[in-house]
């Protein structure tokens, strides 16, 4: 009897749900498949000390097994607590260099959507100037914006001697070359800030603001009480994937500045990149990396959430 | 576009503006942020095309803003490189990348946002924690998947790879902009007798257009613009995907500034038609009237 | 009647999803071979010559070798340096690298600890190893045997602009570091321009280093010697140059380019660089005459030496290529004397082969027989198979000591603790 009862509740929780099944087991399986295993390999052998002499290798007819042994929590010990790390200063770094990303990305997009939102003349051609920077693969923008900000002949500097100021260093200087790879990251995430925005004030009627101004509501008051509540989805997703995307933004540093000058640009992505792959390859340190990496981003990710759902929002 | 003035008011004389009408000043000041931030936006894209336009011009040591100006490092680049075929293998991976992009992220993002199924939330986190794991260390495991799979040089490896990294990141996005699509609009359509798919496809997706759009640019700037994976998979010229290609240029000690401001901007070209073309969805048919009547 | 076409529907994106995983087609891996005929193979190339201007030469040669040995054909692959190590790892690891790769000096010993090359004693590619010059072979030794063989080398030498040193009444080129420092301050008094423009790059400091009589390794005795007197000595007179106004504030971003822009245009005199930079000094206007190069061993140090850092490329064979037959034959060929000369006379890139020195197309080169002079004083960087791992803390460390931010001494003794960290049991 309570067999049946389970396999009537099985069933039933099949007919429901079978739609949406079907609609996610692509996804599932693709993802599981690429993603999912290397990354559960890869935290396992963050417990090891794998590198490329002791993994496995096929070399023509030469048939090399994996050799390497457990070691526990060694990695993790070494790269948060030993004498040498600088891990922690790399991840302040990182800290400051996504809170300030993200929060230019963010409040930039809004209002360069808030603007584009009105009826205007031009729009499209506003539209498709400001959305062209996304359109630039991030290398070429590194490029580009390395050689504006060249010391000597950057056309940046050219232009400030020209009113008398004194070339800067603008990459070649500790603070100033955070700033100025932030800054490229910014010109270049704001146009997908922008669209997403744009999407989503799309979305709300138009009525609501009607009945607001009928209600006598001030242009701040309709922004506070209808444009940010109803952007709130998009918000909340693309500040999350934002700050997660800036977190581990590896190119713009890699090519503008290699983490230099000294290592004053040098976020955990492009120093785990330079400290296990430089030399023979360390698997197991850039697992490590990698699952640090993970667990911050994860950490920060559950109290975004909590916010969320303290603020209405559920996931 | 403009609301109707209204003649008589009981109110209170009002010293807000109404929607849609400006003063003149605020009209100057808003073209003028607009075309201020245009510029900074178009600006390093200009400075490549003048770089692309005189040879020799960035490997000097001074600010030359007016030189002559010819087409030798556009000429070299099409008939001296395999650009051409980077182009077709770009557009290619490019292409389906996208519709896989869309198809799966769709489907999945509309499932997550209607569906209290069991497993949408540890899905959910799943889909989060793909993105979080730094590209380089996944390089080296997926290069030996792909190599079993017999699909080292091939396009089908880029095109899953990507795959994988837009798919999550456009679930994410599409599933905020399916929550705010309302759910009356689901309901009319069950009354309709429409199956759940059937809503899916004839009610939410035209309204989710703009989101779609995203969807669409994200994915297929992934694939144009990708370097670490493409580098790592393809081995061969006449494969290569622009991104690739365009690192011939970059030499142990040199690089051949011209050439690559000029296949940046053969590269920018097609993706900002793209953009173009697409852009106009980002307006939506506005939902209002979707659920009345 | 429904509930069939739910699980239909099930079933379909199940098989969807399942065929996707299944291998299409395989359009083939780096390294498989076409059959052309019944006895013909094809053996893969990762070049990672400069693709604009040194790419088209190799091809030649290339085409020479298939006119010869019309059994084999050559798929040329054109890797760009910056990749070309990464993926020639990922590659081999997977069995899919190519049959013959141009290794860099530094990765040499590091692809021979992974055994991923082919030992090459008593095969048609290490014919004539006699000829070779010491230095260069050096790097392809390891664990007692040959994996390689020298394609190219390289050292850095001092470049000047003649023209300007005589406006400021220098006659010779510098031979020490005090005359250099006393030209390069005549320059930018007499000539208006700066005298010497280091590039803020380890690699650039090593001349300083050897000269003053310090090294980075020292190998035998398993000793970091990057921190030790001599280096400091040598870190402090291009600390020097720079603080006194010989040197131009270098760029340390783009420090490179910035040098070679500046001397191209004629407002640099004097820089230290190497080979494969003339090609692109003659496209300045500086050197549009180009007798108006000179070239010259860099100064000696304290130690009354001139120490300069050997580079260069090597011919390595993959372990696992199915055609090593093929691929010695390949690189015999590529690696002749004639071969060799031949390079030298279109790309001015030095031979290894004391033999390719004395071949009428090697002298044709003008620029040829003065790098000689150079290589033959050059110093062998450490053969072991960190090798590739020693620069990058030096260009950290350099530019924060060029910057002032640390004081040499300080700067070498942070280069030398991270040398520790992947030299274990060095002290």
């Amino acid at each position: 009897m309570a067999e049946a009862h389970t396999v009537h509740r099985l069933r039933r929780t099949w007919d429901k749900h079978w739609y949406a099944w079907a609609m996610v087991i692509p996804v599932v399986l693709v993802i599981g498949a690429l993603v999912g295993y290397p990354l559960l390999r890869g935290v396992y052998l963050s417990f090891t000390d794998a590198n490329e002499h002791n993994v496995a290798a096929t070399i023509g007819n030469l048939h090399l097994d994996d050799q390497f042994q457990f070691i526990g929590l060694r990695n993790y010990q070494s790269v948060l607590g030993g004498a040498d790390t600088k891990f922690w200063a790399v991840l302040g770094r990182t800290v400051v260099w996504t809170l300030s990303c993200t929060f230019c990305h963010y409040s930039l997009g809004l209002a360069l959507a808030i603007l584009l939102n009105r009826p205007l003349r031009g729009r499209t051609i506003y539209r498709v100037l400001l959305i062209l920077p996304w359109a630039v693969p991030a290398f070429i923008s590194a490029f580009a914006w390395k050689l504006i900000l060249a010391r000597d002949n950057g056309i940046v500097n050219y232009v400030l001697g020209g009113f008398g100021i004194r070339p800067l260093d603008w990459l070649g200087t500790d603070t100033l070359a955070l700033i100025s790879v932030i800054a490229v990251n910014v010109w270049i995430g704001v146009p997908f800030m922008m669209v997403a925005m744009l999407g989503g004030l799309q979305a709300i009627p138009a009525e609501l603001y009607e009945a607001a101004e009928v209600d006598g509501a001030s242009p701040w008051q309709r922004f506070w009480h209808i444009t940010v509540p109803g952007l709130r989805p998009v918000s909340a997703t693309v500040i999350l994937l934002g700050t997660i995307w800036s977190f581990n933004m590896f190119p713009i540093i890699f090519l503008m500045t290699r983490g230099g000058p000294g290592d004053s640009t040098q976020i955990l992505v492009t120093y785990a990149f330079v400290a296990a792959f430089e030399g023979i390859r360390d698997y197991a340190v850039a697992a490590t990396y990698g699952v640090l990496i993970l667990s911050i981003l994860l950490v920060y990710a559950s109290f975004y959430r909590r916010a969320l759902r303290s603020s209405g929002e559920v996931w | 576009m403009m609301a109707p003035k209204s003649e008589s008011r009981a109110t209170p004389p009002r010293t807000f503006r109404r929607r849609g009408e400006r003063s003149a000043l605020a009209s100057v000041l808003l073209h003028a942020t607009l075309v201020g931030a245009s510029f900074i936006a178009i600006f390093p894209i200009l400075w490549i095309l003048t770089i692309s336009l005189r040879p020799g011009f960035a490997g000097s040591s001074e600010v030359h803003l007016f030189e002559p100006s010819s087409l030798d490092n556009y000429r070299y680049i099409l008939t001296n490189t395999k650009f051409v075929s980077w182009l077709w293998n770009s557009i290619a991976v490019a292409f389906f990348t996208t519709l896989i992009g869309i198809f799966l992220s769709a489907t999945a993002g509309y499932a997550l946002s209607r569906f209290r199924f069991p497993g949408h939330r540890p899905l959910m986190w799943t889909f989060l924690v793909t993105q979080m794991f730094p590209v380089a260390i996944l390089i080296v495991p997926l290069y030996n998947m792909m190599n079993k799979l017999g699909w080292v040089n091939t396009h089908t490896s880029l095109v899953f790879a990507y795959a994988t990294v837009a798919v999550p990141f456009c679930t994410w996005m599409l599933k905020g902009y399916f929550d705010a699509i309302p759910v009356e609009i689901d309901e009319a359509g069950r009354v309709d007798g429409l199956t759940p798919i059937g809503t899916f496809w004839r009610l939410i997706v035209p309204l989710a257009r703009p989101g779609l759009a995203v969807t669409a640019f994200y994915s297929f700037l992934t694939a144009w613009g990708e370097v670490a994976y493409a580098t790592a998979f393809i081995t061969s010229d006449e494969k290569k995907t622009l991104a690739v290609g365009l690192q011939t240029f970059v030499t142990q000690f040199k690089q051949e500034w011209g050439y690559l401001a000029a296949a940046s901007i053969l590269i920018t070209i097609p993706a900002a038609a793209v953009f173009f073309f697409a852009q106009k969805h980002l307006v939506a048919g506005l939902t209002a009237g979707g659920t009345k009547g | 009647m429904r509930k069939s076409i739910k699980v239909a529907s099930m079933l379909a994106a199940l098989a969807w999803s399942m065929t996707a995983c299944r291998g299409s087609s395989s359009e083939g891996s780096a390294g498989e071979k076409k059959a052309e005929g019944p006895q013909s193979t094809t053996i893969t190339w990762w070049d990672t010559a400069d693709s604009t201007n040194e790419a088209p030469k190799f091809k030649e040669l290339i085409s020479k070798f298939q006119a010869k040995y019309p059994n084999v054909k050559v798929d040329y692959q054109n890797i760009p340096f910056d990749q070309a190590r990464d993926k020639f790892k990922t590659a081999a690891q997977a069995n899919t690298a190519p049959d013959v790769m141009r290794a860099e000096v530094a990765w040499t010993p590091e692809f021979a600890s992974l055994r991923y090359l082919a030992p090459l004693e008593g095969t048609p590619a290490s014919a004539g190893l006699d000829d070779y010059l010491p230095a260069p072979l050096s790097s392809n030794k390891f664990g007692g045997k040959l994996y390689g063989v020298p394609q190219v080398t390289d050292a850095l030498a001092l470049l000047y602009n003649k023209a300007l040193l005589q406006k400021a009444g220098v006659s010779d080129a510098p031979a020490t570091m005090d005359q250099l420092k006393s030209a390069a301050l005549a320059v930018k008094a007499k000539a208006g321009a700066d005298g010497l423009y280091l590039n803020p790059g380890g690699y650039f400091l090593l001349p300083f280093i050897y000269g003053a009589g310090g090294d980075l390794l020292q190998v035998d005795q398993k000793k970091i010697a990057i921190n030790g007197t001599e280096a400091v000595k040598g870190l402090e007179v291009a600390l020097d140059l720079i603080k006194s106004g010989a040197a131009a504030k270098p760029d340390l971003n783009s420090g490179y380019n910035q040098m070679q822009a500046g001397f191209k245009d004629g407002k640099v005199a004097m820089v230290i660089n190497g080979p494969w930079s003339v090609a692109d000094d003659f496209t300045g206007k500086a050197f549009a005459d180009k007798s108006n190069l000179g070239i010259a061993p860099v100064p000696a140090g304290s130690s009354g030496k001139s120490g300069s850092p050997l580079g260069g490329h090597n011919y390595v064979v993959y372990a696992g290529s199915k055609n090593l037959d093929a691929s010695y034959q390949f690189i015999q060929f590529m690696n002749s004397a004639e071969s060799q000369a031949y390079l030298a006379k279109e790309l001015g890139l030095l031979p290894t082969r004391s033999s390719a020195y004395q071949l009428p197309d090697a002298a044709a080169n003008p620029v040829v027989p003065k790098f000689k002079a150079v290589i033959d004083k050059a110093v062998a960087r450490p053969t072991i198979p960190q090798g590739g791992q020693l620069m990058i803390p030096l260009d950290q460390q350099y530019v924060r000591a060029i910057s002032g931010d640390k004081a040499p001494k300080a700067a070498l003794d942070a280069v030398a603790n991270d040398y520790k960290q992947f030299l274990k049991d060095w002290n």
